[in-house]
């Protein structure tokens, strides 16, 4: 139902849409249930566990995964499955905080180098190469060791180690959409350079930046479990992931302290970075 | 014309030193400008049991008592004649502790570095040539697979398998082989895994190339011509990489360090921030930015030199379009 001009209708671009969301892989789709549920662990833990993550039966203690207890208890008769679900949302919104801080000033930054070329590319360009020259796993332990050791602090730290990457796919996408045809085309109908920038190479970005903002995610979730494990997040009782498997290395004898928190790790960040795949490669 | 290369490198020497420079600076002001001072926290805690005089002292060598900037500069001053301080927590001077930790961690992050290259390539082999294409695809999703388990997740469950149930090395003896080897497998786990991705797409590129064709034709087996003739140019778009991967290696090394009870560089870390030790912190990541930028630094001068095809000297026989831009060519690879 093409007409003459080449134009898509309305309709037609809504079926379209509705044929390729038909084409989701299983893999994807696994993927996007297991995030749902990680999500829903971080608003309403209590729906999915009627154990307290804090209040433990010692009677209880160290016992292995069963029926009444999935993950196992811990030292002190906890349920750790609780203390896992009741724990998502501190790993869940640090990993957001992080992603947020890269994603807005790295995004300013590449898109201010890209858009303006000249000294500010030249000055940005070196602050990026410094942000870069420091591994940002070591970045992010100076920063959260100058800042305080809590969880919001670790989310910042990998949140500014991020910056960079951001910064660099985003001076680039500005940079290809900058020399196309429709921005010269809005130039010649008497566009001005903010309306260029916010209407044509802006939208442009979009796809590869929210590819990378997924699987910076995935990533960040990584960095903070570390800095979770290391103890320069909050203390316990808190039960962030990482810092969880960090208690769980104790005690030899209950190994499920240890692969419970890390399987729930290893998933949710395989899940998340399936997603960023699918998502790059389908643009 | 090998000037416009020499001019090249001599350009980007300079950048490099701008850049090291710069983080240096950058590392001195997220240390002492953000909130919470850790030298003067450090310095007030009783626990430290300094006396007023060597407080003093501490104030004096720092010029805490100037304004930030006149302490960036003498900190800086120092930096630049190779002067790293004093530590705050034992007291020794700050190179003499990197130099005792150095071998530990040299030794950690080149096995991993080897073993990393090596499960790449075994990797990148297997999911062009395994005859099962079930098996293909396992191995396929394996970086991935790599790139989403912590490091400290990896160090725990080959500690928990190798040494409580297997004994093949004890965490009591860290520096034995065996131990070394374990810690080192750690840390290229996740190394590996970008490295394998690249191989898998160039190595897919390159056997799809005429030349790959003309070899099998003259009859050489899949193992020979992945050996001689694939795995050179496979590998040579991962130079670029090497960089990211050091810089990988000695983030890495703080966590791996830490689980398997080493003595290197990432311990010292580790110890550094639990003490707020400003100078060892300070020293430690400069030095990181220092070798990052280097390698960096290496990686771009050497891919012309490995790669023909980026070359500023004009060969022999290259295609004539290569020799007329040469400029622009390195200006890509820059």
């Amino acid at each position: 139902m093409t007409s003459l001009t080449g134009l898509v209708t309305p309709t037609e671009r809504i079926r379209a849409a509705g044929r390729s969301a038909v084409r989701v892989p299983p893999t994807v789709a696994a993927a996007a249930v297991v995030i749902v549920v990680v999500l829903l662990w971080s608003l309403v833990p209590w729906l999915f566990t009627s154990y307290d993550p804090t209040v433990g039966d010692t009677a209880e203690k160290l016992t292995a995964p069963s029926g009444a207890h999935w993950f196992g208890t811990d030292h002190l008769g906890r349920d750790v499955f609780a203390r896992v679900v009741y724990g998502t949302a501190s790993s869940v919104t640090s990993a957001l905080v992080a992603v947020s801080i890269g994603l807005v000033v790295g995004s300013i930054i590449g898109l201010a180098s890209g858009f303006l070329r000249g000294a500010v590319d030249v000055v940005l360009g070196r602050v990026v190469d410094v942000l870069l020259a420091i591994p940002s796993f070591l970045l992010a332990v100076v920063i959260v060791s100058s800042l305080g050791f809590q969880t919001i602090n670790a989310a910042i730290a990998t949140g500014v180690s991020a910056i960079a990457i951001f910064a660099r796919l985003m001076r680039a996408e500005v940079l290809r959409a900058r020399g196309s045809v429709f921005v010269e085309a809005s130039y010649l109908q008497g566009g001005n350079r903010l309306h260029a920038l916010l209407g044509h190479v802006l939208p442009n970005t979009y796809t590869s930046v929210v590819a990378l903002a997924v699987l910076q995610f995935g990533t960040s979730i990584l960095v903070i479990a570390s800095l979770a494990f290391l103890g320069y997040g909050d203390p316990p009782p808190a039960s962030d992931w990482g810092l969880l498997v960090a208690s769980g290395k104790s005690y030899a004898t209950a190994p499920w302290l240890i692969y419970a928190p890390a399987l729930v790790i290893v998933i949710t960040v395989l899940s998340v970075n399936r997603i960023s795949t699918w998502l790059r490669r389908t643009q | 014309m090998s000037r416009s290369y020499g001019r090249y490198a001599l350009l980007r020497a300079a950048q490099a030193l701008i850049v090291i420079l710069l983080a240096y600076v950058g590392t001195f002001l997220v240390i002492s400008v953000l909130p919470g001072d850790p030298i003067t926290n450090m310095l007030r805690d009783p626990q430290n049991g300094l006396t007023d005089d060597e407080i003093q002292q501490v104030v004096a060598h720092y010029g805490l008592d100037k304004p930030v900037v006149i302490q960036l500069i003498l900190s800086l001053g120092r930096f630049v004649t190779g002067d790293l301080g004093f530590s705050l927590q034992s007291n020794l001077p700050v190179s003499q502790l990197l130099g005792d930790a150095l071998p530990s961690t040299l030794t950690l992050a080149g096995t991993a570095l080897l073993l990393s290259v090596v499960i790449a390539v075994v990797i990148a082999y297997g999911v062009q040539y395994l005859p099962s294409r079930w098996a293909r695809g396992v191995l396929r999703s394996v970086p991935s697979l790599f790139l989403s388990v912590p490091n400290f997740v990896v160090g725990l469950i080959l500690i928990e398998i190798f040494a409580f149930r297997l004994h093949v090395f004890t965490t009591i003896d860290p520096d034995s082989a065996a131990a070394t080897l374990f810690a080192a497998l750690t840390l290229a786990i996740p190394v590996s895994a970008p490295l394998a991705e690249v191989l898998i797409a160039n190595l897919d590129h390159e056997s799809r190339q005429e030349y790959a064709l003309v070899a099998r034709s003259r009859g050489l087996s899949q193992a020979r011509l992945f050996a001689r003739h694939l795995v050179k140019p496979s590998m040579l778009p991962a130079v670029a990489m090497i960089a990211l991967i050091v810089g990988e290696l000695l983030g890495g090394a703080v966590i791996t360090e830490t689980i398997f009870g080493r003595d290197g560089l990432g311990t010292v870390v580790q110890k550094a921030v639990t003490s707020q030790d400003v100078p060892v912190l300070q020293a430690v990541v400069s030095l990181a930015a220092v070798v990052f930028v280097t390698v960096n630094l290496l990686a771009d001068l050497a891919s012309p030199l490995l790669d023909p095809r980026l070359d500023a000297r004009p060969r022999r026989k290259a295609a004539p379009e290569r020799d007329a831009t040469p400029e622009r060519e390195l200006e890509v690879s820059a």
